[in-house]
């Protein structure tokens, strides 16, 4: 079967695949499922087809006493900050890659502890099979992945990038200030998703291994290592890593990217600040764009820096519990691997075989 | 509490196996099946106990049949969000004693199954990553005749990363480099291998004990 999204059309309830969902929809005819009204943000209708929570008036705040309240609101920016100093201040013998790797581990094992003090959802709750199949993919980035990446991923186009052109022009980009030099890093970088994350959104061939990421019906902090290995070279594909940037920039952006990025997927609740949401990406921005409801996917596309969506249009503030295609079926990792090669053949065959001429002429 | 009797005419073991074989057989399937049975309360029916489990078969993506005292069960993609999406497939079956009544249950897992072949995956790739560096690993003659190395520049931090006191880079060191040349490393793999070791462990014993108390729990429901 295809990927089919539930739909109402007017009287009509269907499911239908995602191609013919835009097909109709570039057509003006607005989907909806009956008994949701939708909220409209600009030129769109949000929440018609699943319940989704729009506006941050709306969104719940942490509950718990004064210290509770404290922590889950200065957290994020504390913890933001402490890194940037550190890579800031570190000594050479200490500002190097494999601390980063270990930084990265030890907070995503206490994010993880913090998702059993203070849980977003009780319905996003990890479980051992969740966690398993997480680490599963987790593990397959750690390994095989990184190994084939090393030679046709995105490490190998950057290297081939880096020798086939004379970035000693570039070279004025080491001579400025070393948070300008990150945050440039960082922005670029994020930029580039946006737009291969907006092209798989957009363009079938690119959603079809992307859709796969789609199927989760929670989020936890290695939510964002589920998908088609497919996607996950594709994702890595961004701008950014050319330049010839000085090795403590490079570590002060993925000190960014850790203490910004990582929350995408995760199930806990944070009073973040006003100026934080503005600017990052957040748990509530993506629970959206994981919404069951389709025109809420199309919306929160970059990493870390939500202000791109801002500056694109395509920034909705809010949140949803409610997570995942097909009405929240889950796909089996088995699935997860072929998926993206037996649906672009279905639609090949359905578009270009023989079966579509098998219809009986009029008399 | 296990009584693999009550439940023999679930296995449907061919006649042809031998004794040794359905040893060996009951060892291997414990690796992704979780058994065990609960006493029901006095006086409880069949009926009763099998209508307070019902709404844990009225999941998405689950059917049950039920025929007498025995409820078989079949799941497929499960939400993760049900309480026994760990579980693909069951049956149970109320069986009467001289004490009272019993439920047997026998639940089988294809996660616990991935979980416990997951170490040989992994080491299967710790074992393609040493050859792939092996066969990377430059000679001592290719070594000699590499491109001449690009001048090492010392590049100097802008004045106001100076002023705030940001540690100058330095020179590249030349023991660096001979460590990028190793290639990959196997040992994220062997990490792996037994993080999954463990997990499997934990999940066997884990979910045994959360199937069990899910029953107890309904079972005992008001």
């Amino acid at each position: 079967m295809l990927a089919r999204l539930r739909v109402q059309w007017g009287a009509e309830t269907t499911f239908v695949s995602w191609r013919a969902a835009q097909d109709r929809r570039s057509r003006g005819e607005h989907c909806g499922y009956g008994r949701m009204d939708g909220v409209r943000v600009g030129n769109r209708l949000v929440g018609t087809q699943a319940p989704v929570t729009i506006g941050w008036e709306n969104i719940p705040r942490v509950e718990g006493g004064p210290v509770k309240q404290f922590v889950f609101t200065w957290f994020q920016p504390a913890v933001l900050f402490a890194l940037i100093a550190f890579w800031y201040y570190a000594p050479n013998s200490i500002a190097k890659a494999s601390t980063a790797i270990g930084i990265g581990i030890g907070f995503r094992l206490f994010l993880l502890a913090l998702e059993w003090v203070n849980p977003r959802y009780a319905s996003w709750q990890l479980t051992w099979k969740e966690a398993v199949t997480d680490l599963f993919y987790v593990g397959l980035g750690y390994t095989i992945l990184g190994l084939i990446e090393g030679f046709i991923g995105s490490d190998a186009v950057i290297e081939w990038v880096q020798t086939s052109y004379d970035w000693s022009k570039l070279a004025w980009f080491t001579g400025m200030p070393l948070l300008l030099q990150a945050f440039l890093i960082s922005f670029i970088f994020d930029f580039g998703q946006y737009w291969m994350h907006r092209g798989m959104h957009n363009w079938y061939p690119l959603w079809l291994p992307h859709s796969v990421h789609h199927y989760i019906t929670q989020l936890n902090i290695n939510k964002g290592a589920v998908g088609n290995p497919v996607e996950l070279f594709l994702i890595g594909l961004g701008i950014g890593g050319f330049f010839d940037f000085l090795p403590r920039a490079a570590l002060l952006a993925g000190a960014i990217g850790l203490a910004v990025g990582t929350y995408q997927h995760i199930n806990v609740r944070f009073n973040s600040p006003r100026w934080w949401r503005f600017l990052f990406n957040t748990t509530e921005h993506h629970s959206l764009h994981h919404s069951q409801d389709f025109e809420a996917t199309r919306s929160n596309y970059s990493n870390s820096w939500i202000i791109i969506d801002r500056m694109f249009g395509t920034c909705i503030d809010g949140e949803a519990e409610l997570l995942g295609m097909e009405g929240g079926r889950r796909m089996s990792i088995r699935e997860q691997m072929t998926f993206p090669f037996t649906e672009g053949w279905k639609t090949l065959k359905e578009k270009y075989g023989k079966d579509r001429y098998d219809t009986v002429p009029a008399e | 509490m296990t009584n693999p009797s009550a439940l023999a005419s679930s296995r449907r073991l061919p006649q042809a196996f031998t004794s040794g074989d359905r040893v060996a057989f009951r060892f291997l399937d414990w690796i992704w099946t979780i058994q065990g049975s609960l006493p029901l309360a006095p006086g409880q029916s069949g009926d009763d106990a099998f209508g307070r489990l019902d709404p844990l078969f009225h999941q998405p993506g689950t059917s049950h049949e039920r025929s007498g005292d025995t409820l078989t069960f079949r799941k497929k993609d499960q939400a993760a969000q049900d309480k026994m999406a760990v579980f693909d497939s069951g049956v149970l079956r109320i069986e009467r004693v001289s004490a009272g009544a019993v439920l047997h249950y026998r639940l089988v897992s294809r996660a616990l199954l991935a979980c416990f072949l997951a170490p040989l995956l992994f080491l299967s790739f710790a074992g393609l990553t040493v050859v792939v560096a092996h066969l990377q690993k430059p000679s001592a003659e290719d070594a000699a005749k590499k491109k001449p190395e690009k001048k090492d520049v010392v590049r100097q931090l802008h004045p106001i990363d100076q002023a705030l006191g940001a540690p100058a880079p330095e020179k590249p060191k030349k023991d660096d480099k001979s460590k990028d040349d190793e290639g990959p490393s196997p040992t994220p793999a062997y990490v792996f291998a037994a993080i999954f070791a463990v997990l499997y462990g934990v999940g066997r014993v884990l979910e045994a004990r959360l199937a069990r108390r899910l029953f107890r729990q309904r079972l005992l429901s008001a």
